[in-house]
């Protein structure tokens, strides 16, 4: 027994460091007379870095009766959310504090969040997918509205929550009905009561319908992406970039963990839907993109395309499928970051602009600044050899080889819609006429976007290390499965 | 080893030139390429000579691989045997003597190294053309000088009637070029090999097999024959595919002497001699070669006689002249061909040079009938024109009379309906041919002065740079008739041709001429002297007649001026139907269906990004609706087609 | 007549259409949105209690305790929201929400 609670403390051991971390930050906090933003974003960083250490230490294995579970899929998936939710973090500081909303709450919410997303991505069971769903999207409400003199961003904190609330009602919803009609909410029994009824029962089906659709919700898939835009847009610059990474990643973690574990004997039927889905996304990604004026909304429609794009794999239904989807969802978070980044540092005169043509000439102005955008949108559109062009070129072989040529086709044609909207934002810093300067940014941003910028460049001489993870984890996944 | 130099000099001199351009004066950058075009002259005229006088055998240098695909290989080598030596020294000593001219002549010119960069190149590919021991090899020179051709014409490009005659040629020439290409094709069909000697030691084999096309049948030699001289007859503007050349005198007058004159224009012939082991198989191709020779012959003869810019009549004179040169290989003379190309070479080249030097003179002034009396300003031009009219003329000594008279004896003693077609053109542009070459010299040079009065105050003799390279013509253009005749056609022709040129059933007519009628032997030199005398007639004792003539026979003026109207025939016969189809494919081809298919999609894709767009309202129960819209679509058709 | 299974989900599965309803022909109030959402999750619960006496089974009721807490969570927060939200706009219309569209 002590060794099973220990195996359970050892696993359990990032999620607990985080829960205790962010409840004592947040009585700190409130305790302290002055306000510790920057202390509190510094200690929350460093304990995603002490955390993710523990993660990679923590043994494989599933806990209290198969509520949680830690194997190399999670520990991939995990790597990911912290490293959202730390860059997030990390662009936070000198945002939040010109724009005036610096303050100790963010990196607490932050944490809770993570710690929920962390909990989505272990899950093992209905039960500790729902709560962890349910903790990371209460933190997300909150700071989704975090600017809370801002219109806009209370407007995408409201919107953000009652659609979200619907689509966990829906969820929700499906979970009961996937328990009443298989009689388990345990993830390995569903997989044997599904997998042992000749003809899986309509009330069951409908149930996981539900449920794919409360997470494409979290993943803005299509036709569940209609929050995004506006949330993006309005959701202070540092909350979006969080949007855009880390709940990405675990809903898509979740999913990957549902539909090729519990879900898998049905993968014929649920196949269909992931490429709709898959095909929904890429194109009114693609589509809503190309009228957009504001950056960050288009940053928006590109994520919703990206979604798409990285279903693909999932649609494969292989563990090449798989494990293309979990390098693509890499790519894409250090390509976002990047963005985000680049989108934090288009500030003039003491504020935040985000129009596109306000980066007009940005070659003349700051060199650096637009020759990394310049790479991220490369980068994003998947112009060979930069990032985006491997993560495209994993998920359309893995689609070929189970077969799915018009997803893959669909998905070359959308790239090539989607690749007017990036190339017109390098036109329009390289060859527009030069709008003033922005304003200094701080040494952590122009860190990140020289980081993510480069990563993504030089992708194709490092691309070993993150594939062969990414297989790894598909393997524990399937094998698990 | 000094053939090798030879072709190659001309290519590092073009490269030199190019390179060191930016760091030397223009005239120190033009002197690099003359010095490596004179060190190709000299290395390209001392293996001829050894081979005219010690005979030393034929060899083959490869250089190296060029394509070897499958049983397809074709290398890069230097063949050298008589004809290709003959070629070789030809035409380096003539583009030597040129480049040097050129000096003085483009002095003026702003952008001479550019001029001397595209002539050296063409050395270098007219040089790989007559050295390739394949048809590959001989295919890059034709086309490296067609290209260079094309961008001499349009040299001065701004000017827009260079540009269309560039154009003109360029697209002229596809059509030779299709026939020739199609001909390689085939002959790499029926041999397996593009190889010369390979093909003509399979061709006597290849006799009777035949093509069946539409339930008739074409012998395969006739066919690829055929072929191969309609690409002749587009690099050297034999008649109906001869516009290009008159309209390519835009181009300087160098280029017009080195390429339309005396190197490039004779590939044609060059082509049909080389290949003349096969052709000579193939006799309904020998008489087309002669009848599209004849007729060219007498044709541009008659056209040259109304001309009035003195470069186009000189530049009809090359088109008759060539003409000349099918005839003898079409009844089986090839030595006579080459023999008339050598000599050729020399007259027309200096003939143009002289004109150069008269136009130099006269200020750009080309039209014939604003000069006259020009002879005392500019001697040297007038004697060397003299010369080289003369050998045009084909009056003895002159080179002229030497190739000339052969290849009408030839015509005569093939005794075949071409031939006696042949005989009979040759004579009548004979006299023409003296005819108008005495009219140009008359006109330019005697009567009483026709150009502005301070134009002729300041007509002067061209400098040393340009009369050095005439007199040196103008002595090939005197001696290379008689110089040549024992080797090239006389008594020691086997011997000097050994295996370059086929003794086919044809290959004794040379020696058949001996034993013609001596009035055959005597009439080309007689018709010459009427055409001389005719011209002394027109333009220097009773000079109304030209203009009474003209005036009583106008159509047939106006015809001869209009150049029997083939201009006029192909641009409403081809070019403007051409054009109503490329404008028809531009509209409605590319404007609606290659343009439009893409712009259209690109409409589609804004329309419906609009619509999307605009499905996003803002409005969260529109949002919560689309969701309950999605999630009821997706129970439905999993619910459907599980 | 008895009250079995069947009964229990056809009135959850009315909760449920009634709350998404609620959502999205509601054009006046945020309040009555989120009241429908409620009613989403009642009708959740409502399955999960079913199916767990029907199944006899206790994780249906455990869950529907986790779900009630949940809900109260973000009842709570909701509400938060919507006070910064009408503090900002000073007006909690469904209809003024669309600030950002397009």
């Amino acid at each position: 027994m002590t060794s099973m609670a220990d195996i359970a403390l050892h696993a359990l051991m990032p999620d607990i460091l985080i829960a205790l971390a962010a409840m004592g930050l947040l009585l700190f906090g409130v305790l302290s007379k002055r306000d510790h933003a920057l202390a509190c974003t510094v200690t929350a960083v460093i304990v995603f870095v002490v955390a993710a250490r523990f993660i990679l230490a923590a043994p494989a294995g599933a806990i209290f009766g198969g509520l949680f579970l830690t194997d190399d899929f999670t520990r991939y998936a995990d790597m990911l959310v912290l490293l959202g939710c730390s860059g997030a973090l990390i662009l936070s500081v000198d945002f939040n504090r010109r724009e005036a909303i610096g303050r100790f709450e963010f990196p607490v919410l932050v944490m809770f969040s993570a710690l929920g997303m962390l909990v989505m991505v272990s899950a093992g069971n209905m039960m500790t997918l729902y709560l962890g769903l349910e903790l990371q999207s209460l933190a997300l409400y909150v700071v989704a509205a975090f600017a809370r003199d801002d219109l806009r961003s209370t407007e995408a904190g409201l919107k953000y929550f009652i659609l979200s609330a619907l689509a966990s009602g829906l969820l929700l919803y499906g979970i009961s009905l996937v328990y009443g009609f298989s009689g388990t909410t345990d993830f390995a029994g569903l997989a044997h009561a599904l997998a042992s009824s000749a003809r899986a029962n309509d009330g069951a089906l409908v149930g996981i319908v539900f449920v794919m659709v409360g997470l494409a919700f979290k993943l803005s898939a299509a036709p569940f992406h209609m929050w995004t835009p506006d949330v993006y847009e309005g959701a202070p610059t540092p909350v979006t970039s969080l949007f855009s990474t880390a709940p990405k990643m675990a809903a898509m973690a979740l999913l990957l963990r549902l539909l090729m574990g519990p879900f898998a004997p049905l993968l014929s039927q649920w196949q269909m839907l992931i490429e709709i889905i898959a095909i929904a996304s890429m194109l009114l990604g693609a589509l809503g993109a190309i009228g957009q004026l504001n950056i960050k909304r288009l940053m928006a429609y590109s994520s919703i395309s990206h979604m798409g794009y990285a279903l693909i794999g999932l649609a494969a239904g292989t563990e090449a499928g798989v494990s293309a989807t979990l390098v693509y969802m890499a790519i894409y978070t250090v390509m976002s970051l990047g963005v985000f980044g680049c989108i934090i540092a288009m500030r003039r005169g003491g504020k935040q602009v985000e129009l596109i043509s306000d980066l007009a000439g940005l070659d003349r102005r700051n060199r650096g600044l637009a020759l990394a955008m310049a790479a991220l949108m490369l980068a994003l559109a998947g112009i060979p050899p930069l990032s985006g062009f491997w993560g495209k070129l994993y998920v359309f072989y893995a689609a070929v080889q189970s077969g799915l040529y018009g997803l893959a086709v669909i998905g070359v044609l959308t790239s090539v819609v989607a690749a007017f909207y990036y190339l017109r934002v390098i036109k329009v810093m390289y060859f527009d006429e030069a709008a003033p300067s922005f304003d200094h940014h701080s040494k952590a941003v122009g860190l990140m976007i020289a980081g993510c910028a480069a990563l993504s460049a030089l992708f194709v001489f490092v691309p070993g290390p993150v594939s062969q993870a990414a297989s790894v984890a598909a393997h524990a996944l399937l094998g698990a499965g | 080893m000094f053939t090798t130099l030879a072709v190659f000099a001309p290519l590092a001199g073009a490269f030199l030139t190019l390179l060191l351009r930016p760091f030397l004066s223009r005239n120190l950058a033009v002197g690099v390429s003359i010095i490596f075009i004179i060190i190709s002259a000299f290395c390209g005229v001392v293996p001829a000579v050894r081979h005219l006088i010690i005979g030393a055998p034929d060899q083959t240098i490869t250089l190296g691989s060029f394509i070897s695909v499958g049983h397809f290989a074709a290398n890069w080598a230097l063949q050298q045997d008589a004809l290709s030596l003959v070629m070789v020294a030809m035409v380096s000593v003539v583009s030597a003597l040129i480049h040097i001219y050129s000096f003085g002549y483009m002095s003026h010119d702003r952008t001479m190294p550019r001029f001397f960069v595209y002539m050296s190149l063409f050395t270098f590919a007219m040089l790989m053309l007559v050295t390739a021991d394949n048809l590959l090899q001989l295919f890059f020179g034709w086309e490296g000088v067609g290209l260079v051709s094309y961008l001499l014409i349009g040299y001065w490009y701004d000017k827009p009637a260079a540009n269309a005659a560039a154009i003109k040629a360029f697209v002229v020439n596809r059509v030779g070029d299709l026939g020739f290409a199609i001909g390689i094709a085939l002959i790499y069909l029926q041999f397996h090999s593009i190889q010369f000697d390979h093909i003509f030691a399979a061709s006597g084999a290849m006799v009777d097999a035949k093509y069946t096309l539409f339930g008739t049948q074409f012998p395969v030699l006739e066919v690829i024959a055929v072929l191969l001289f309609i690409g002749a007859m587009g690099k050297s503007a034999q008649i109906f595919l001869h516009t290009w050349l008159a309209d390519a005198m835009e181009g300087p007058t160098p280029i017009s002497a080195l390429i339309h004159a005396a190197t490039m224009v004779a590939a044609g012939v060059f082509l049909v001699v080389r290949m003349s082991p096969l052709i000579s198989l193939a006799p309904g191709a020998e008489d087309f070669i002669t009848i599209i020779g004849s007729a060219t012959a007498l044709f541009a003869a008659t056209v040259a006689c109304v001309q009035t810019d003195i470069k186009r009549i000189i530049a009809y004179s090359t088109c008759s002249q060539l003409g000349y040169m099918f005839i003898a290989a079409g009844v089986g003379a090839d030595p006579a061909a080459m023999f008339h190309l050598i000599n050729h070479a020399f007259f027309k080249a200096l003939l143009f040079l002289a004109a150069g030097s008269v136009i130099h003179a006269l200020s750009e002034e080309q039209d014939i009938r604003k000069m006259g009396g020009l002879w005392r300003k500019l001697p040297v031009t007038y004697v060397v024109m003299w010369v080289g009219a003369l050998a045009l003329a084909a009056i003895p000594p002159f080179s002229g009379y030497y190739s000339k008279d052969v290849i009408l004896e030839a015509a005569y003693a093939a005794n075949s309906q071409a031939g006696m077609f042949g005989w009979a053109c040759g004579n009548i542009a004979a006299l023409l041919t003296a005819f108008y070459v005495s009219r140009l010299i008359l006109m330019v040079f005697h009567g009483a002065p026709r150009a502005a009065p301070e134009i002729m105050e300041h007509a002067h003799e061209s400098p040393a740079v340009m009369t050095g390279p005439l007199v040196v013509l103008a002595l090939g253009a005197l001696s290379s008739g008689f110089l040549l005749d024992r080797p090239f056609v006389g008594a020691d022709m086997a011997n000097f041709w050994g295996s370059a040129i086929a003794a086919g059933p044809h290959g004794s007519i040379l020696l058949a001429i001996e034993q013609l009628p001596e009035w055959v032997a005597k009439l080309p030199l007689l018709m010459s002297l009427a055409g001389l005398g005719l011209g002394f007639l027109f333009y220097v004792t009773l000079p109304a007649i030209p203009v009474a003539l003209a005036a009583r026979f106008q159509s047939i003026y106006q015809f001869l001026l209009h150049k029997w109207y083939f201009d006029e025939v192909y641009d409403a016969l081809l070019v403007r139907p051409s054009w109503r189809l490329a404008k028809f494919l531009w509209h409605v081809g590319d404007d609606q269906m290659i343009d439009g298919i893409p712009n259209g999609v690109a409409h589609l894709t804004s329309d419906a990004s609009t619509q999307a767009i605009k499905m996003q309202t803002g409005s969260i129960a529109i949002y919560a609706f689309v969701m309950l819209i999605g999630l009821l679509a997706l129970v439905s058709i999993f619910l459907l087609v599980r | 007549m008895t009250i079995g299974l069947a009964q229990y989900l056809t009135v959850a599965a009315l909760l449920l259409v009634i709350g998404i309803f609620g959502i999205f022909m509601n054009r006046k109030n945020i309040i009555v949105i989120m009241m429908s959402i409620e009613l989403i999750l009642l009708a959740a619960n409502l399955n999960f209690i079913a199916f767990s006496a029907a199944l006899h089974d206790m994780v249906g009721q455990v869950f529907a305790m986790f779900v009630l807490t949940v809900a109260a969570a973000e009842a709570a927060i909701g509400l938060a929201i919507v006070v910064v939200y009408f503090r900002n706009r000073g007006s909690i219309e469904v209809e003024d929400v669309t600030v950002m569209k397009g």
